[in-house]
């Protein structure tokens, strides 16, 4: 069976979600599959950890893998100018100054970069297959994610509701024209076309994200109260949005050979939580990450830690 | 009388009863189908702006790009409010 195309790696804050999606992701094109490892989180630390600048377009990192990371400022930017370069064609000259001034408002508003950083992450998720085997998606802390990935479903809502109104006036409008007498050629609705695109758009994320042969989510937990039980809630919140789980991944687990009486405290209370861990998530659990003495960075050091990682993606 | 007499009392007649019949059938239903339709358009545009009014909602992003589809339509219905201008704070067209 082939294993999903999509990959997500999410987590709370701080848990190596980063690393351990570049190490997936080197390890994907080590072995000749041309991957595409994607960060959306704002916060981008996906250059620090290749220790070479990243942009918001494909940039090689090494041969079969690229990275980009999506930048929510340029998209909503990109985005707005785009309207403002269709308006030239529509709008009476009269009337584009106020348009452009109102625009430019809207660009300014809660929730216009988040659209934005919606729209390229879909744009990505449904782009034709030839590109890429696979996409590698780092994704910020959980919340956001969540937020992320749950649009879709309801932004598709919403989009048909707008559709279904836009075809009852339009029904409305041209049974008046007809009692009128001045019925005129059927004309198109650009209106509707705009909605029907935007539509199909959301549909089809909608499709590829909540199918288990295309997508899989991992969750990166440590072995610590506050992430688990942060987890714990996410993946039940994933389940409600029916987008498959692929798996937990345990990082920094203390190492047996690490010595010394401090250590052998904390390994007592990390028991503890390794035991919660595998209550909770029990055969969900793919692969227990050691603590590493040092950071890991640059490709040697994701291709080191991707072999502890010993799990099929 | 000559048949071309008869012909045009009958043509009268006939023209009479139409519009008997429109007035008495069609109007009222076309004022109403009239009112019903600017109805629609108006929640569609509510719907589609709800930020306007003060209302967020998901899709406010998106639907900038219907803006330069719109603007007409919009500018008919603040005249249809009786305002002359276009409120301040939403998105204006004169």
């Amino acid at each position: 069976m082939t294993p999903p195309r999509v990959l997500f790696f999410g987590g709370k804050g701080g848990v190596g979600k980063t690393t351990l999606a570049g190490a997936v992701a080197v390890g994907l094109a080590d072995r000749g599959e041309r991957t595409l490892l994607v960060s959306t989180d704002p916060a981008h630390s996906t250059s620090d950890l290749f220790e070479r600048p990243l942009d918001d377009t494909p940039r090689e990192v090494l041969p079969n893998l690229q990275a980009l990371e999506i930048d929510p400022t340029r998209e909503a930017d990109r985005y707005i100018a785009d309207v403002k370069a269709r308006l030239a064609d529509t709008v009476p000259p009269r009337l584009a100054g106020e348009v452009e001034r109102q625009i430019d408002i809207a660009r300014v508003t809660p929730g216009a970069e988040e659209a934005a950083l919606f729209d390229r992450f879909a744009r990505i998720l449904t782009a034709d297959a030839t590109s890429h085997d696979r996409l590698v998606f780092d994704t910020a802390p959980l919340g956001h994610t969540l937020r992320l990935l749950a649009m879709p479903e309801q932004l598709d809502a919403w989009t048909a509701g707008l559709i279904a109104r836009r075809e009852q006036v339009h029904v409305l409008g041209r049974m008046w024209q007809r009692v009128a007498g001045t019925v005129a050629a059927e004309a198109p609705d650009p209106v509707r076309d705009v909605l029907e695109a935007r539509r199909a758009r959301f549909a089809t994320a909608r499709a590829i994200l909540t199918d288990p042969a295309r997508t899989a989510f991992y969750f990166v937990v440590l072995p610590e109260r506050l992430p688990i039980l942060e987890t714990d809630r996410a993946v039940r919140t994933l389940a409600k949005y029916r987008i498959p789980v692929g798996g937990v991944l345990v990082n920094r687990v203390l190492p047996d050979d690490a010595d010394g009486e401090f250590v052998a405290r904390r390994r007592a209370r990390e028991r503890h939580y390794r035991d919660d861990i595998a209550r909770r998530f029990g055969d969900l659990i793919r692969a227990t990450v050691p603590l590493q003495a040092a950071d890991v960075s640059g490709v040697a050091g994701l291709r080191a830690l991707g072999a502890l990682l010993a799990c099929d993606f | 009388m000559t048949g071309r007499h008869v012909w045009s009392r009958v043509r009268e007649t006939l023209r009479a009863a139409r519009d008997i019949y429109e007035g008495v059938f069609i109007a009222p239903y076309r004022a109403e189908l009239y009112r019903e339709y600017l109805r629609r358009r108006d929640q569609f545009f509510l719907i589609a702006f709800a930020d306007l009014v003060g209302a967020p909602h998901p899709i406010g992003f998106y639907t900038l790009e219907l803006y330069p589809h719109l603007i007409e339509e919009f500018h008919q219905w603040h005249r249809r409010l009786g305002l002359e201008q276009a409120p301040d704070g939403g998105f204006r067209c004169c």
